[in-house]
């Protein structure tokens, strides 16, 4: 009889689950079929990837906005990928030829280059679309132009700047012109004191990270690959100047190297450090810390000694490309020429609450961008990196960027740890002839 | 009309039945993506455009010096991993098959949880606890060990010291528990007819427990070699390949060859290929010295 009961109950309850599963999967048809029905009107649903939501998902949003006032029909939905999800995603969806796509992606500038020439038929030629490319800083639009075809809308500006600690400065004696537009030579030299009177160094670098020597390269408008885009390693001598620079930062313990991206910013945090040089993205990192405001100060880099040495550089940033395969790529294009291309109010909107900084130089005349900076001791520090955007050498990254970087970070690996210049950078520039040889 | 068959063969036919979506299923999902790879091996170039190139990858593997060094890297684990694990697992399997112990289940528990865990997660978590200033660290020198932080993950053996760590930390549980089970099918009156025989506890494991549990041990090598040569999660998450590419694994450097650099897919086929191979040549000695029923 008690068998019999628990039977009963049990079978009770299996069902009660059936029911629950059901209804559950009721709600996501209709959620589904809702969706459907919105495409066959007028409406058209934008789907965009992108991968910081409070920085481009943020910015895509506001653009969304202000471009539905004038076009009601029009609705941008961004989900939210990360980077190397896009990348996967994208190289799975070119070469398996099935359309998974979005209308518009957000691509690291470091990978333009790579996936445009690998996969033309993949984006959509923007060069006639009406977006005018004369209007965003230069070196930027360079790098997703391809055969004189313009393939992307540049968004977040990379351009190089260096965050000091003004009061570390001020207890060694320096104030923060005494590290504007100088060399890497005075820099170290004054790192030098400033690491013996305050016993702490001017940077840190994730080791390995080829981050940094690429953006001392970019800085003299030189690049570890040529013209012809074969590798350039061993006879490069800003890559010598570079590296020998490197080692004798980390040697006079001017930077100190940590393992991954969380040690980099906590050392920037926490204080261990009295500096960061990175593309101008790194302020979000360094204003999280609120207790710090009024003492930082944002300046160029030091340059090199060879020619063509400037104190501008850039590293990181990010593009908008529309898919080939996109059925609304025309409206899409137009999107992006109405709102990254053109509107000055979507920047004046996102700067603020996200610091997210424009290649769009007529944004750099508003009024937003012209505000003071609490944070950074009452400076206008917006105005000053557009200003130094503008300068940035143009360098072609290539298709085969990726293989450079990493080539170069196991170089500067062995190099920091005693292998001898010339072996390291032979021996890099073989597995790089190698990966680009097939 | 209909057609009789005899007894005998509609039975056959049955059980071909009951096989068929199964084999449909592995043939589909398994078998043709494998053909269709050993296919891809053959060709080169970019996504779309790619062309038959014979066996210019195979040729191609013997002048990649990343290739050497991953494979290398790969085979330091599987020497030293795979062979401390199952002896620890093997020795924790007859500690807990001890009738005497108490809380038997909690502690096969303990040592069977890592396994629960995501790879990722756990990278992840060991990362953080090797950094510079972390767990590993701070315990080390306030015990006064050391007397400055180790860079584990910096130089090239601690970070495969740690990689070797934490593969036997998530995945010796799991070989525990195929001992244990093994160890439940031996009859302990041989145990107990031994220790009459006045045999002590380690000539009872050496002559007793190692030679009846010979097909589970046979069985956790092939699958922990099988495993350790695919290793990705781990050296992806806790070093990423680093200090200068010397932990990479080989599936490591398959993905960076789709998914980061330029894609190579026709090589990054290959190098699977080669992956394939040694799983296959290492399982089959193993099977060759293991198991001698035959």
């Amino acid at each position: 009889m008690k068998r019999k009961l628990l039977s009963v109950t049990l079978m009770i309850a299996m069902v009660a689950c059936l029911f629950t599963g059901c209804s559950k999967n009721d709600g996501s048809s209709k959620t589904g079929s809702n969706n459907a029905g919105s495409k066959t009107s007028d409406q058209v649903t934008l789907t965009v990837w992108c991968w910081d939501p409070k920085f481009n998902c943020f910015a895509m949003d506001t653009a969304g906005e202000i471009y539905a006032k004038d076009h009601p029909n029009v609705k941008v939905e961004v989900i939210e990928t990360a980077w190397n999800d896009i990348q996967t995603k994208l190289t799975t969806a070119v070469t398996g030829q099935s359309n998974t796509l979005p209308d518009i992606i957000l691509m690291q500038d470091n990978a333009l280059a790579k996936n445009i020439i690998n996969y033309p038929d993949a984006f959509f030629d923007l060069t006639n679309s009406g977006i005018k490319f004369d209007q965003f800083a230069s070196f930027k639009t360079a790098l997703g132009t391809v055969n004189g075809k313009n393939y992307s809308v540049p968004f977040d500006n990379g351009a190089a700047i260096t965050c000091y600690r003004t009061d570390i400065l001020e207890q060694a004696g320096y104030t923060i012109d005494d590290f504007t537009n100088i060399t890497w030579k005075e820099f170290i030299e004054k790192g030098k004191v400033v690491l013996e009177k305050t016993g702490k160094p001017l940077l840190s670098n994730q080791a390995g990270s080829p981050d940094l020597l690429m953006l001392m390269m970019q800085s003299a408008g030189a690049w570890v690959l040529d013209e012809n885009g074969k590798p350039n390693f061993k006879d490069n001598a800003v890559l010598k100047e570079v590296i020998d620079t490197y080692v004798e930062l980390e040697k006079s313990g001017v930077l100190v190297e940590v393992n991954d991206w969380d040690q980099y910013v906590s050392s920037i945090n926490s204080t261990t450090v009295a500096g960061a040089m990175n593309g101008c993205w790194i302020i979000a990192t360094v204003t999280s810390a609120a207790d710090q405001s009024g003492l930082w100060g944002v300046t160029n880099i030091p340059k090199l000694s060879c020619a063509g040495a400037t104190n501008y550089s850039s590293q990181g940033g990010s593009s908008w490309l529309v898919c080939a395969n996109s059925k609304n790529k025309d409206v899409a294009a137009d999107f992006l020429g109405a709102t990254f291309g053109g509107s000055v109010e979507l920047y004046e909107t996102i700067l603020p609450s996200s610091g997210a900084l424009a290649t769009y130089l007529p944004a750099g005349e508003s009024a937003a961008y012209a505000k003071p900076q609490d944070f950074f001791r009452g400076d206008t520090i917006y105005l000053k990196i557009t200003e130094y955007a503008s300068k940035v050498p143009q360098v072609s990254y290539g298709v085969y960027n990726y293989e450079a970087r990493d080539a170069i970070g196991t170089a500067i690996t062995k190099i920091v740890a005693g292998t001898d210049y010339n072996t390291a950078i032979s021996e890099a520039q073989k597995e790089l002839e190698f990966q680009m040889g097939q | 009309m209909k057609i009789r068959l005899p007894l005998e063969k509609r039975r056959k036919l049955v059980s071909w039945l009951f096989l068929l979506p199964a084999t449909l299923l592995i043939a589909g999902m398994s078998f043709y993506p494998m053909i269709k790879a050993f296919l891809l091996s053959f060709t080169k170039g970019f996504g779309k455009t790619s062309e038959f190139v014979g066996t210019y990858n195979y040729q191609r593997l013997f002048q990649d010096s990343l290739f050497k060094t991953a494979l290398g890297n790969t085979f330091i684990y599987l020497i030293i991993q795979v062979p401390l694990m199952l002896i620890l697992a093997l020795i924790l399997a007859s500690l807990l098959n001890n009738p005497k112990i108490k809380c038997k289940g909690l502690f096969r528990t303990m040592i069977f949880l890592p396994c629960a865990t995501s790879l990722v997660s756990y990278s992840i978590i060991f990362r953080s606890m090797f950094a510079l200033d972390g767990f590993a660290n701070s315990v080390l020198m306030n015990l006064n060990v050391i007397n400055k932080p180790i860079n584990w993950i910096g130089e090239i053996w601690p970070a495969r010291i740690i990689i070797i760590l934490a593969i036997t930390w998530r995945w010796t549980g799991y070989n525990m528990i195929f001992y244990l089970s093994g160890l439940q099918n031996i009859d302990p009156q041989i145990y107990e007819s031994a220790k009459i025989d006045g045999a002590s506890a380690s000539q009872q494991f050496r002559k007793i427990t190692i030679p009846l549990l010979k097909p589970i041990i046979l069985l956790t090598a092939i699958m922990s070699t099988n495993g350790t040569l695919q290793l990705f999660d781990e050296t992806k998450n806790l070093t990423n390949g680093g200090p200068a590419n010397m932990t990479i694994s080989i599936s490591q450097y398959i993905y960076k060859l789709s998914f980061e650099y330029s894609p190579q897919f026709g090589y990054a086929a290959t190098i699977s290929f080669i992956v394939f191979l040694l799983v296959a040549v290492l399982s089959f000695l193993q099977m060759k010295v293991g198991d001698k029923r035959d």
